[in-house]
């Protein structure tokens, strides 16, 4: 069984630590929910799992199916059958989606798929996310609405076919009919492969049509509360203030704003400033 | 396809036409559009290559050399484009040979235009001293320079464009940029822009760097490695050179050729 096991694992960006010791552990086939406050860490730690170079990882460890993912390049984390549908997918002027989907999988096979094969699923899977036809030759991403470069992340996660899918506010930008597709799609393949997930979003509705069979709660860069599905949907009608309570946790922002700053610039701006108002 | 080994003339009328050029020896080619050409030359050989070409009044015409040269080259280009006419002279160069190619395009009569791109891929020394220049009124000089330049690679371009003191309501623009993904590579660019009348317009855009991070980490979280994003941004760089040519079965090899150039060197 595929499982992705990460333990005590704390990255820093930038000199900042910013996840301080998560444990999380994911099963094939299991469908997590990623919840807490902005800027705590979720979208950090679906990152430092892809392996993004601004994470440093400094103490912990990852692993998937057995292997180690701290160890691995980015491309061979994704060769490995690990997926991150990113908050917000890059544009790559003059690389057409078609060229680039072909390239990605033939990245993870012996023998390159054949350009009838390849065109045909590309077909489909745009049919299925209700694209436009004209996606295939368009350049990656430039000029896409946000919602079109979401649903462009599940178009590629449809073909990639991944092991686990790592979903980084995919619901966001989304319309009401495009979330149903997106969910959609997510769940035929889930059902179909026996993908698991990680869902990072605000929102129940969007939940209610994943179904998540269990929810962490991710405050200050630590999972501090973890339970079934009915944990997101108190989260979605109560908020966080209750966890911050009955956990003695405060986030992240909350904590920045505790912290006085204060700089010769700011002050000087400040000084000069008054002395405008003076005049 | 015609090949040329000598010093020749050749005249440019409607329709697409392609032609070879090895030759040992230096040679000279005259060209004269009239109407709407499409002209498909291809270098196999040549150390030094003269070019003299006149796009006659209300001609579209337009010249897509391909160097293919595996030894250094020397081109000298003049153009002089007449009343109303249109000409676009495109360059790709993707063989690791040094080139130096001084090229001139003179607007000269009242509603001439002109396009010059270029697109390099480079591991070698490719030097470019290209000048397009608005000698009459309402005239449109436009130059596209693209180049991705690899490890031990020089690229210099030096871009004049000019506008002399009369040529009213005249254009001039130009874009550069140069692609790099290692260190070890040396790129220069040189605008400049010549105006000496008031009632214009002129522009120059320029850039020299590295492909971004989050873009890199983007494609590599889809399971390319960095030499594959490498070719398949570089592709994407350099493709749209093959465009200014209306021959879609031309354009299609001339992608696959620069496909496998690319990953070819990027393979390195």
């Amino acid at each position: 069984m595929r499982t992705l096991e990460i333990k005590n694992l704390h990255v820093s960006v930038e000199g900042k630590e910013i996840l301080r010791g998560v444990d999380l552990t994911v099963n094939e086939n299991e469908v997590h929910a990623l919840m807490g406050p902005n800027g705590n860490g979720k979208s950090t730690l679906l990152g430092a799992v892809m392996g993004h170079p601004k994470y440093e990882v400094t103490e912990g460890s990852v692993f998937y199916d057995g292997q180690n993912v701290l160890e691995m390049t980015v491309d061979a984390r994704s060769r490995a059958g690990l997926f991150l549908a990113m908050q917000y997918p890059q544009e790559i002027p003059g690389v057409t989606n078609s060229d680039f989907l072909r390239a990605a999988m033939n990245a993870r096979r012996d023998k390159p798929v054949s350009l009838f094969t390849f065109i045909k699923e590309m077909e489909k899977t745009i049919s299925a996310l209700e694209m436009k036809e004209d996606l295939a030759h368009r350049f990656l991403n430039e000029g896409f609405s946000g919602g079109e470069k979401k649903r462009n992340e599940i178009v590629q996660m449809k073909m990639l076919r991944p092991t686990l899918a790592m979903l980084d506010e995919i619901d966001s930008g989304l319309d009401v009919d495009a979330l149903r597709i997106v969910a959609n799609a997510i769940n035929d393949l889930h059902k179909e492969t026996g993908m698991s997930l990680v869902v990072v979003s605000h929102y129940e509705r969007f939940y209610e049509l994943i179904e998540p069979q269990f929810t962490h709660v991710i405050v200050d860069g630590r999972v501090v509360l973890e339970g079934d599905a009915e944990l997101a949907r108190k989260i979605d009608t109560d908020g966080y203030d209750w966890i911050y309570k009955e956990y003695g946790v405060a986030p992240a922002a909350e904590a920045e704003e505790k912290r006085p700053v204060i700089s010769l610039g700011s002050c000087a701006v400040g000084a000069q400033m008054r002395k405008d108002d003076n005049r | 396809m015609t090949l040329i080994r000598e010093s020749t003339e050749i005249s440019l009328g409607e329709g697409y036409a392609s032609y070879e050029i090895d030759s040992e020896k230096p040679l000279k080619l005259k060209l004269t559009g009239t109407g709407h050409s499409d002209a498909f030359i291809r270098i196999l050989n040549c150390p030094e290559l003269t070019v003299t070409a006149e796009a006659g009044e209300g001609a579209q015409m337009t010249v897509l050399f391909w160097n293919g040269n595996t030894d250094k080259m020397h081109a000298s280009e003049k153009y002089t484009v007449k009343r109303d006419a249109a000409l676009k002279v495109a360059y790709a160069e993707v063989e690791q040979a040094d080139t130096e190619r001084n090229t001139d395009i003179e607007l000269a009569e009242t509603g001439a235009s002109a396009v010059l791109s270029s697109a390099v891929l480079t591991g070698v020394r490719k030097e470019f001293n290209v000048r397009v220049a608005s000698l009459a009124p309402h005239t449109d000089g436009r130059m596209q320079n693209y180049s991705v330049v690899l490890k031990g690679g020089r690229y210099v371009m030096h871009a004049t464009g000019e506008i002399v003191k009369g040529a009213v309501r005249s254009e001039s623009h130009q874009t550069s940029r140069a692609l790099c993904f290692d260190e070890g590579m040396t790129s220069e660019i040189l605008p400049i822009l010549l105006i000496d009348e008031n009632d214009v317009q002129a522009s120059h855009a320029t850039s020299l760097g590295r492909v971004d991070e989050d873009q890199l980490y983007y494609m590599q979280s889809r399971g390319l490695t960095p030499k594959q994003c490498t070719a398949l941004i570089s592709t994407g760089y350099l493709m749209p050179v093959t465009q200014v040519i209306d021959n879609p079965q031309l354009r299609d090899e001339l992608k696959e050729e620069l496909e496998r150039k690319i990953s070819e060197l990027c393979s390195m």
